[in-house]
Protein backbone atom coordinates (compact mmCIF):
# COMPACT_ATOMS: atom_id res chain seq x y z
CA UNK A 1 0.00 0.00 0.00
CA UNK A 2 1.27 3.06 -1.32
CA UNK A 3 1.77 6.38 0.91
CA UNK A 4 -1.10 7.78 -0.83
CA UNK A 5 -3.37 5.14 -0.89
CA UNK A 6 -2.32 5.66 3.33
CA UNK A 7 -3.29 9.50 3.13
CA UNK A 8 -6.75 8.93 2.09
CA UNK A 9 -7.50 6.01 3.99
CA UNK A 10 -7.22 8.24 7.07
CA UNK A 11 -10.15 9.89 6.37
CA UNK A 12 -12.34 6.95 5.80
CA UNK A 13 -10.39 4.75 8.24
CA UNK A 14 -13.59 4.99 10.78
CA UNK A 15 -16.25 4.73 8.70
CA UNK A 16 -14.42 1.24 7.29
CA UNK A 17 -14.26 0.18 10.78
CA UNK A 18 -17.94 1.02 11.69
CA UNK A 19 -19.27 -0.34 8.50
CA UNK A 20 -17.54 -3.72 9.16
CA UNK A 21 -18.88 -3.45 12.87
CA UNK A 22 -22.13 -2.72 11.81
CA UNK A 23 -21.72 -6.40 10.08
CA UNK A 24 -20.94 -7.98 13.32
CA UNK A 25 -19.31 -7.50 16.98
CA UNK A 26 -15.46 -7.94 16.72
CA UNK A 27 -12.38 -6.73 18.88
CA UNK A 28 -9.65 -4.94 17.27
CA UNK A 29 -7.36 -8.01 16.39
CA UNK A 30 -9.90 -9.12 14.27
CA UNK A 31 -10.46 -5.75 12.71
CA UNK A 32 -6.65 -5.50 11.34
CA UNK A 33 -6.65 -9.04 10.40
CA UNK A 34 -9.61 -8.20 8.09
CA UNK A 35 -8.75 -4.86 6.72
CA UNK A 36 -5.12 -6.29 5.67
CA UNK A 37 -7.04 -9.37 4.07
CA UNK A 38 -8.79 -6.67 1.90
CA UNK A 39 -5.28 -5.32 1.14
CA UNK A 40 -4.58 -2.53 3.71
CA UNK A 41 -1.22 -4.28 4.59
CA UNK A 42 0.23 -1.17 6.48
CA UNK A 43 -2.99 -0.63 8.65
CA UNK A 44 -0.95 -0.88 12.13
CA UNK A 45 -3.07 -2.74 15.20
CA UNK A 46 -2.15 0.08 17.23
CA UNK A 47 -4.01 2.48 14.86
CA UNK A 48 -7.47 0.61 14.83
CA UNK A 49 -7.20 0.13 18.33
CA UNK A 50 -6.95 4.00 19.10
CA UNK A 51 -9.58 4.53 16.35
CA UNK A 52 -11.83 2.19 18.37
CA UNK A 53 -11.19 4.06 21.88
CA UNK A 54 -12.60 7.35 20.56
CA UNK A 55 -15.69 5.50 18.85
CA UNK A 56 -16.62 4.24 22.67
CA UNK A 57 -15.94 7.62 23.74
CA UNK A 58 -18.13 9.09 21.59
CA UNK A 59 -20.68 6.70 22.29
CA UNK A 60 -21.15 5.13 18.85
CA UNK A 61 -20.11 1.46 20.11
CA UNK A 62 -21.32 -0.67 22.79
CA UNK A 63 -18.08 -2.54 24.37
CA UNK A 64 -18.03 -6.01 26.06
CA UNK A 65 -14.87 -7.15 28.37
CA UNK A 66 -14.83 -10.86 27.18
CA UNK A 67 -12.31 -12.99 29.13
CA UNK A 68 -9.78 -14.44 26.92
CA UNK A 69 -7.47 -17.62 27.26
CA UNK A 70 -4.30 -15.73 27.30
CA UNK A 71 -3.52 -12.05 28.34
CA UNK A 72 -5.89 -9.38 29.89
CA UNK A 73 -9.72 -9.85 29.14
CA UNK A 74 -11.14 -8.55 24.85
CA UNK A 75 -13.16 -5.63 24.11
CA UNK A 76 -15.41 -6.66 21.83
CA UNK A 77 -17.02 -3.68 19.87
CA UNK A 78 -20.41 -3.52 18.09
CA UNK A 79 -22.59 -0.81 16.53
CA UNK A 80 -24.89 0.90 18.81
CA UNK A 81 -28.14 3.16 17.42
CA UNK A 82 -25.88 5.97 17.72
CA UNK A 83 -23.15 4.76 15.39
CA UNK A 84 -25.44 3.44 13.14
CA UNK A 85 -26.55 7.16 12.52
CA UNK A 86 -23.16 8.32 12.72
CA UNK A 87 -22.36 5.46 9.56
CA UNK A 88 -25.40 6.47 7.87
CA UNK A 89 -24.10 9.99 7.56
CA UNK A 90 -20.54 8.70 6.76
CA UNK A 91 -22.56 6.75 3.53
CA UNK A 92 -24.32 9.87 2.65
CA UNK A 93 -20.65 12.18 2.97
CA UNK A 94 -18.82 9.24 0.43
CA UNK A 95 -21.80 9.46 -2.25
CA UNK A 96 -20.61 12.91 -2.43
CA UNK A 97 -17.41 12.50 -2.55
CA UNK A 98 -17.44 9.32 -4.60
CA UNK A 99 -19.88 11.14 -6.90
CA UNK A 100 -17.95 14.38 -7.53
CA UNK A 101 -14.35 12.56 -7.94
CA UNK A 102 -15.97 10.67 -10.26
CA UNK A 103 -17.63 13.87 -12.35
CA UNK A 104 -13.59 15.19 -12.01
CA UNK A 105 -11.92 12.18 -13.79
CA UNK A 106 -14.71 12.15 -16.81
CA UNK A 107 -13.69 15.55 -17.37
CA UNK A 108 -16.83 17.32 -16.36
CA UNK A 109 -16.97 20.15 -14.20
CA UNK B 1 10.20 10.56 41.28
CA UNK B 2 8.55 13.58 38.96
CA UNK B 3 5.68 11.54 37.32
CA UNK B 4 4.32 11.26 40.92
CA UNK B 5 4.16 14.73 41.45
CA UNK B 6 1.97 14.64 38.33
CA UNK B 7 -0.44 12.04 39.13
CA UNK B 8 -0.77 13.04 41.97
CA UNK B 9 -3.47 11.50 44.81
CA UNK B 10 -2.54 8.31 46.59
CA UNK B 11 -5.07 6.23 44.39
CA UNK B 12 -3.28 8.09 40.77
CA UNK B 13 -0.26 6.75 42.51
CA UNK B 14 -1.30 3.28 43.17
CA UNK B 15 -2.26 2.95 39.39
CA UNK B 16 0.52 4.49 37.92
CA UNK B 17 2.98 1.82 39.89
CA UNK B 18 0.35 -0.58 38.73
CA UNK B 19 0.94 0.48 34.97
CA UNK B 20 5.34 -0.14 35.79
CA UNK B 21 4.28 -3.42 36.98
CA UNK B 22 2.41 -4.49 34.06
CA UNK B 23 5.27 -2.48 31.41
CA UNK B 24 7.66 -4.29 33.93
CA UNK B 25 6.37 -7.84 32.42
CA UNK B 26 6.01 -7.06 29.10
CA UNK B 27 9.10 -9.29 27.34
CA UNK B 28 11.93 -6.81 25.85
CA UNK B 29 11.17 -5.39 22.62
CA UNK B 30 7.85 -4.91 23.48
CA UNK B 31 8.92 -3.25 27.18
CA UNK B 32 11.54 -1.12 24.80
CA UNK B 33 8.63 0.05 22.54
CA UNK B 34 6.33 1.20 25.91
CA UNK B 35 8.86 2.90 27.49
CA UNK B 36 9.55 5.05 24.40
CA UNK B 37 5.99 5.31 23.84
CA UNK B 38 5.35 6.68 27.36
CA UNK B 39 8.05 9.38 26.60
CA UNK B 40 6.55 10.50 23.74
CA UNK B 41 3.24 10.43 25.45
CA UNK B 42 4.06 12.06 28.97
CA UNK B 43 5.92 15.23 26.85
CA UNK B 44 3.54 15.36 24.40
CA UNK B 45 0.49 14.34 25.92
CA UNK B 46 -2.39 15.01 28.58
CA UNK B 47 0.12 16.11 31.57
CA UNK B 48 -1.77 18.29 33.10
CA UNK B 49 -4.50 16.40 33.70
CA UNK B 50 -3.82 13.19 35.51
CA UNK B 51 -6.75 11.39 34.59
CA UNK B 52 -6.73 11.30 31.60
CA UNK B 53 -3.12 10.48 31.90
CA UNK B 54 -3.50 7.48 33.49
CA UNK B 55 -6.92 6.38 31.42
CA UNK B 56 -3.94 6.93 28.76
CA UNK B 57 -1.10 4.59 30.31
CA UNK B 58 -4.08 1.86 31.17
CA UNK B 59 -4.97 1.96 27.24
CA UNK B 60 -1.14 1.64 26.15
CA UNK B 61 -0.94 -1.37 28.79
CA UNK B 62 -3.75 -3.10 27.38
CA UNK B 63 -2.91 -2.86 23.50
CA UNK B 64 0.64 -4.09 24.44
CA UNK B 65 -0.43 -7.06 26.51
CA UNK B 66 -3.02 -8.12 23.74
CA UNK B 67 -0.53 -7.68 20.79
CA UNK B 68 2.19 -9.73 23.46
CA UNK B 69 -0.41 -12.31 24.07
CA UNK B 70 -1.90 -12.52 20.18
CA UNK B 71 1.76 -13.28 19.11
CA UNK B 72 1.71 -9.94 17.39
CA UNK B 73 4.87 -8.53 15.70
CA UNK B 74 5.60 -5.46 17.41
CA UNK B 75 5.83 -3.62 14.30
CA UNK B 76 2.64 -4.59 13.07
CA UNK B 77 1.10 -3.12 16.66
CA UNK B 78 3.10 0.39 15.92
CA UNK B 79 3.08 0.60 12.10
CA UNK B 80 5.45 1.78 9.85
CA UNK B 81 4.72 5.43 11.51
CA UNK B 82 4.83 4.76 15.00
CA UNK B 83 4.78 8.77 15.05
CA UNK B 84 1.39 8.71 13.13
CA UNK B 85 0.22 5.73 15.48
CA UNK B 86 0.90 7.81 18.89
CA UNK B 87 -0.35 11.26 17.70
CA UNK B 88 -3.32 8.53 16.60
CA UNK B 89 -4.14 7.31 19.87
CA UNK B 90 -2.87 10.61 22.16
CA UNK B 91 -5.84 12.70 20.16
CA UNK B 92 -8.24 10.02 22.58
CA UNK B 93 -7.54 12.13 25.61
CA UNK B 94 -7.98 15.23 26.96
CA UNK B 95 -5.75 17.63 28.82
CA UNK B 96 -3.14 20.28 27.63
CA UNK B 97 0.52 19.90 27.07
CA UNK B 98 2.30 23.04 25.93
CA UNK B 99 1.46 22.17 22.19
CA UNK B 100 -2.32 21.89 22.43
CA UNK B 101 -1.92 25.04 24.76
CA UNK B 102 -0.16 26.99 22.04
CA UNK B 103 -2.55 25.51 19.52
CA UNK B 104 -5.43 26.32 21.61
CA UNK B 105 -3.85 29.47 22.07
CA UNK B 106 -4.06 30.28 18.09
CA UNK B 107 -7.55 29.65 17.85
CA UNK B 108 -8.45 31.96 20.91
CA UNK B 109 -6.18 34.25 18.94
CA UNK B 110 -7.64 34.13 14.91
CA UNK B 111 -11.25 34.06 17.13
CA UNK B 112 -10.04 37.70 18.78
CA UNK B 113 -8.97 39.30 15.14
CA UNK B 114 -11.91 37.99 13.42
CA UNK B 115 -14.18 40.17 15.79
CA UNK B 116 -12.01 43.06 14.73
CA UNK B 117 -12.41 42.48 11.36
CA UNK B 118 -13.67 45.03 9.42
CA UNK B 119 -14.34 47.56 12.24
Amino acid sequence: MGKQATEMLKGTLEGIVLALLAGRAAYGYEITAWLREQGFTDIAEGTIYALLIRAEQRGLVDVEKVPSEKGPPRKVYSLNAQGQDYLNEFWRTWSFLSERLEQLREGGR
Amino acid sequence: MWIEKIVGDLGGKKRYRAYRERVRRLPEGYREAALALEHYLLNLGPSGDSTSLMAMLDDLADLLEQGVAAGTPLRDVVGTDPVAFVEEFMQNYGGGSWIRKERDRLARAIDRAETKEHR
